[in-house]
């Protein structure tokens, strides 16, 4: 009997190894990169032009890397505040326009309905760097050409389709008996939205909220083509421009400073979030 | 008309140019329990949603306790309606899914927790209040789903199968519960389901309806003792009533596979050599009746205090029979059965009952 414990004993440890090992292993690979580049964005200035390896600080930790990111462009808090501005303004309006639409299309009954969500969801299909030249000169009839708005309204627009989608999903998920419940009790258009609808579709308001900010924040092309002003630049492109190097010279040390400062942000709206975008809320409300 | 509850004049529901619900006209009297039965589609949910106000009436007249409420919104109407998924909002506490309509009529809070006290102790959901729908099981959110309807103090209860996603067990508990409240708090309800057993038990009334169309109204006894059709002979009634193909020979006898029997009626209306259908409920067969109809049994279900014997007339028609006691009865032996008189019901080609 006990050689028939032990083995069970061994077999649950194997598998309890093995599972955790191979966790391990993965959450290494992922980490990797990231590691490396916050690390080495701490060393001297001199000894950031070397190759890196290893990829630490070996003569003590410095900020030298974030004073010469600090020297390009308009300053490296402008472009974060303009990043920032940007992707908190496009998740916002994304976040609005699409849990109306996602309403409107999952609850409502209108004409060409179907017809219309389809054309929303096929301009999914169209790579937005082909409309790149119409948008600007829309946004310079419009006077929005180089401002930050314009860009924010550009991002808005290419986020909206798969926004509207994914909200239209998250309104059909929930059961049309609490929206009936909630009528009896007089809740109606607005209230009946905040109060009981909104608490229910969080999750994909979260989903939306995410996607539209790490997508604004992170993109490079349209705001290289629709911002002309150096203070008005993103942070992208003041990477870009680091990463061009100066005089023919790449400081690495402010590259992998800028990537750092990049991937922060981002870093804190994703664990932020992700409770709520895990989180299946609708556990308990019917069956 | 202070003393009616319901009242429905020519209710009429299309979508596009299908008609669902054609004209239904009902009389629900102040502080009855109102049960609507039929079977899926025939339009019972529909109908109460209509009472409800979360469907649009396309035409007739709705009124509420002598108030007309045809266009009147949902929560004005003096009702509140539980639903078969209970329908909580899972985001909210018991407290506060009980507390919500009365926050939206922005009653005071002092008559708020109230209120919800009360209700709370009717149900004794008590030590629920403020757990989330999500921790409980089913019977306590469909106790919690009830006391949302409670704390809106409404002239008129709406179930819709509110016991559908319980388990049996549950279901006849839940069922006396209903019951119980209705006998304390007196209003009206009007219950929706298509279990019979639930619709006999709770109903003062039950309304049998099909594809839209109210088939009889009456009180549990009144259609199951006196049912105006076959098809309401049909419907209520476990196992459902036998209906047998036979033919009017006049002068009080039908010929059912090949032998005279004697049917409780005179007749009017009815020529000999019509078709009409010879209804014997399975509880009121009485096997080893000297000279009655023969029939061979195909199969035996034993159900402890009952048996169900599935017989096959000589002519071939399928019969259900209830055997409580007596001498044992084997598959493939030849029976021969008696009814009452006054339990034989004759009914035309057409299926309406001939008295």
């Amino acid at each position: 009997m006990t050689t028939k414990k032990e083995a069970r004993a061994r077999r649950a440890l194997f598998g309890a190894g093995s599972y955790h090992g191979t966790g391990i292993l993965l959450a290494v690979f992922f980490l990797a990169p990231f590691v490396i580049t916050i690390l080495s964005s701490f060393r001297h200035g001199t000894e950031a032009r070397l190759p890196p390896i290893p990829p630490w600080p070996t003569n003590g930790f410095s900020l030298d890397a974030y004073r010469s990111l600090d020297s390009f462009g308009a300053g490296v808090w402008q472009h974060t505040l303009n990043s920032a501005a940007v992707a908190i303004g496009t998740a916002l309006l994304t976040v609005i326009v699409s849990l109306l639409a996602g309403y409107g299309f999952s609850r409502y009954r209108f004409m060409f309905k179907n017809a219309l969500f389809v054309l929303i969801i096929a301009t999914l299909m169209i790579p937005f760097q082909s409309i790149l030249t119409p948008l600007f000169i829309i946004l310079a009839k419009l006077g929005l050409n180089n401002s930050l708005i314009g860009l924010t309204l550009v991002y808005v627009t290419l986020q909206l389709p798969f926004s509207v989608f994914m909200m239209r999903n998250a309104f059909d998920a929930v059961p049309k008996e609490i929206e009936e419940a909630a009528r009896i009790d007089g809740a109606r258009d607005l209230r009946l939205l905040v109060r009981v609808l909104l608490p229910l579709v969080l999750p994909g308001i979260v989903t939306v909220a995410i996607f539209a900010f790490l997508n604004s924040w992170n993109e490079f092309l349209a705001a290289l083509v629709l911002l002309s002003d150096n203070s008005k630049f993103t942070l992208p492109i003041l990477i870009s421009a680091v990463r061009a190097g100066r005089l023919g010279a790449i400081d690495w040390g402010a590259v992998q400073a800028g990537v750092t400062v990049m991937s922060v942000p981002c870093l804190f709206v994703f664990l932020l979030l992700q409770r709520y975008y895990m989180r299946g809320l609708m556990a308990g409300a019917v069956k | 008309m202070a003393d009616t509850g319901v009242q429905l004049t020519e209710v009429r529901k299309s979508y596009g140019s299908m008609e669902v619900i054609h004209g239904v006209n009902l009389s629900i009297p102040d502080g009855a329990f109102v049960v609507f039965v039929g079977p899926s589609g025939c339009g019972k949910s529909t109908l109460l949603r209509m009472i409800a106000g979360l469907e649009e009436v396309t035409d007739g007249e709705i009124a509420i306790k002598g108030r007309e409420v045809t266009d009147v919104d949902p929560s004005q109407r003096g009702i509140a309606m539980v639903f078969q998924s209970y329908a909580l909002y899972p985001h909210m506490t018991v407290r506060d899914n009980l507390a919500f309509g009365l926050k939206m009529q922005r009653t005071d809070k002092a008559v708020i927790d109230e209120r919800v006290a009360a209700a709370a102790a009717i149900l004794k959901i008590e030590q629920l209040l403020d757990r989330r729908p999500g921790q409980l099981s089913g019977g306590q959110r469909q106790r919690v789903a009830i006391g949302r309807a409670i704390v809106r103090q409404p002239e008129v209860f709406l179930f819709d199968e509110p016991l559908s996603n319980l388990d049996a067990e549950l279901r006849v508990s839940m069922r006396v519960e209903i019951a119980r409240l209705h006998r304390e708090l007196g209003n009206t309800m009007i219950y929706v389901t298509h279990d019979q057993t639930e619709a006999m038990t709770l109903a003062d009334v039950i309304v049998v309806l099909r594809d839209g169309r109210v088939e009889q109204a009456g009180s549990p006894r009144t259609v199951y003792e006196d049912p105006d059709n076959a098809f309401v002979a049909g419907f209520i009634g476990s196992p459902r009533m036998n209906l047998l193909d036979a033919v009017w020979r006049g002068e009080g006898k039908v010929e059912l596979g090949g032998r005279a029997e004697d049917a409780p009626i005179a007749g009017a209306g009815l020529t000999p050599g019509d078709k009409v259908t010879f209804g014997l409920r399975p509880e009121h067969l009485i096997v080893g009746a000297a000279g009655g109809i023969e029939a061979r049994v195909d199969v035996l279900e034993y159900l402890g205090g009952t048996r169900y014997l599935y017989c096959q007339l000589t002519d071939g028609q399928p019969l259900i029979v209830e055997y409580r006691d007596g001498p044992d009865v084997r598959s493939g032996d030849t029976i021969t059965l008696g009814c009452p008189s006054d339990r034989r019901y004759i009914f035309n080609e057409g299926g309406l009952r001939i008295r």
